[in-house]
């Protein structure tokens, strides 16, 4: 139980490939609790994956049921996932993104429509669901930083659509 | 530290951005924000430039004159203390798409509707497309909408206009989404 500090590029943990976690005890746990704290610290967060707190473990937490565009939508509410894995993709969006390691910077990125996502819970039950919209996006940012990738390497344009403003 | 916007615009060719660039590096200037980009057939670069040892305009002597011997346009404005930094902009942007015939005053007229709204445009381009016999003209822009401004009353503002012009306006929120 406790609010970590996000850790900001160039902190070289953003940028490693994740290991897997075999391990359901209670470090696993708490490394979720930790996410979600951190996440709900975080007041505008809808996702925070482990390396942005300094666990290079294949982690993530996802929420868009609180926020401005997520709740509109179609979700799961509060998401805690280990080892997950997309492995069904279709259909395309383009959303701009920002990150919480990435200040004060955005760029309009393509992500899929819909995904299909197998993980497992806190339980170790392996879950399967399928997200769709605004939820399917934060699933494949935050998932993204498992494997040391940032919305910055996936910024599809840049005349008319890249811009440097973060929205508060 | 002294800031420079460094404007350099000539007919485009590969090379540009490397010619100018060495001579900044050389110089021992930073490149702090820039923006670069075609427009007809000239690139056009805008930099905000910084070096500790050039408190002056004239310390750059003659550093650009290779520049404009090879047909680039070099203006280097000095900005007042604190022009380097971004204003903290609030509010939520919005993109508005306007397109249809050419004819004059189109950009005018769009842009007229917000600044007398003191609504802030942060990004705006236009681009002439079509046939030569039929021109349509495209513009972009992004705004910045203050709180209690929604995308439906910037819609009410344009609407009157679209009649008036003949042009297609859209209006829609611009979401950026920090995860």
């Amino acid at each position: 139980m406790a609010i970590k500090e996000v850790l900001l590029y160039p902190d070289s943990r953003l940028k490693e490939i994740c290991a897997r976690i075999d391990e359901f005890d209670d470090s696993a746990g708490k490394l979720l609790q930790d996410l979600v704290d951190t996440m709900l610290a975080a007041g505008h967060s809808v996702g925070v994956a482990a390396p942005q707190i300094g666990a290079v473990r294949r982690a993530v937490v996802v929420d868009v049921s609180n926020s401005k565009l997520g709740k509109k939508q179609k979700n799961h509410g509060l998401l805690q996932m280990i080892n997950p894995e997309i492995i069904e993709k279709s259909g395309d969006q383009v959303v701009r993104e920002g990150c919480m390691s990435v200040p004060d910077y955005t760029g309009n990125v393509n992500r899929a429509e819909r995904i299909v996502v197998q993980f497992s819970d806190p339980q170790g039950n392996l879950q399967v669901i399928s997200a769709e919209g605004f939820e399917a996006i934060a699933i494949q940012h935050e998932l993204d930083h498992l494997d040391g990738l940032l919305f910055l390497d996936r910024v599809s344009s840049l005349k008319t659509d890249l811009y440097r403003r973060k929205q508060k | 530290m002294q800031h420079f916007a460094l404007t350099i615009i000539g007919r485009d060719h590969p090379g540009i951005v490397s010619q100018v660039t060495e001579i900044l590096y050389k110089l021992g200037c930073n490149i702090a924000d820039s923006s670069c980009s075609i427009l007809g057939g000239q690139f056009s670069m805008i930099l905000i430039i910084s070096n500790p040892e050039i408190s002056c305009k004239e310390d750059f002597g003659d550093s650009f004159a290779a520049l404009e011997e090879s047909n680039l346009s070099v203006y280097i404005r000095t900005l007042k203390p604190g022009g380097e930094l971004r204003p903290e902009l609030e509010g939520d942007l919005c993109m508005i798409s306007v397109y249809g015939a050419d004819q004059p005053g189109i950009v005018y007229q769009v842009a007229k509707e917000l600044g007398d709204r003191k609504i802030n445009i942060t990004d705006l381009n236009t681009k002439l497309i079509g046939e030569k016999n039929r021109p349509v003209y495209v513009m972009m822009i992004e705004a910045l909408l203050p709180e209690g401004i929604e995308i439906e009353t910037v819609e009410g503002w344009m609407a009157e206009l679209k009649q008036r012009l003949q042009v297609d306006i859209s209006v829609r929120s611009l979401l950026a989404v920090e995860l």
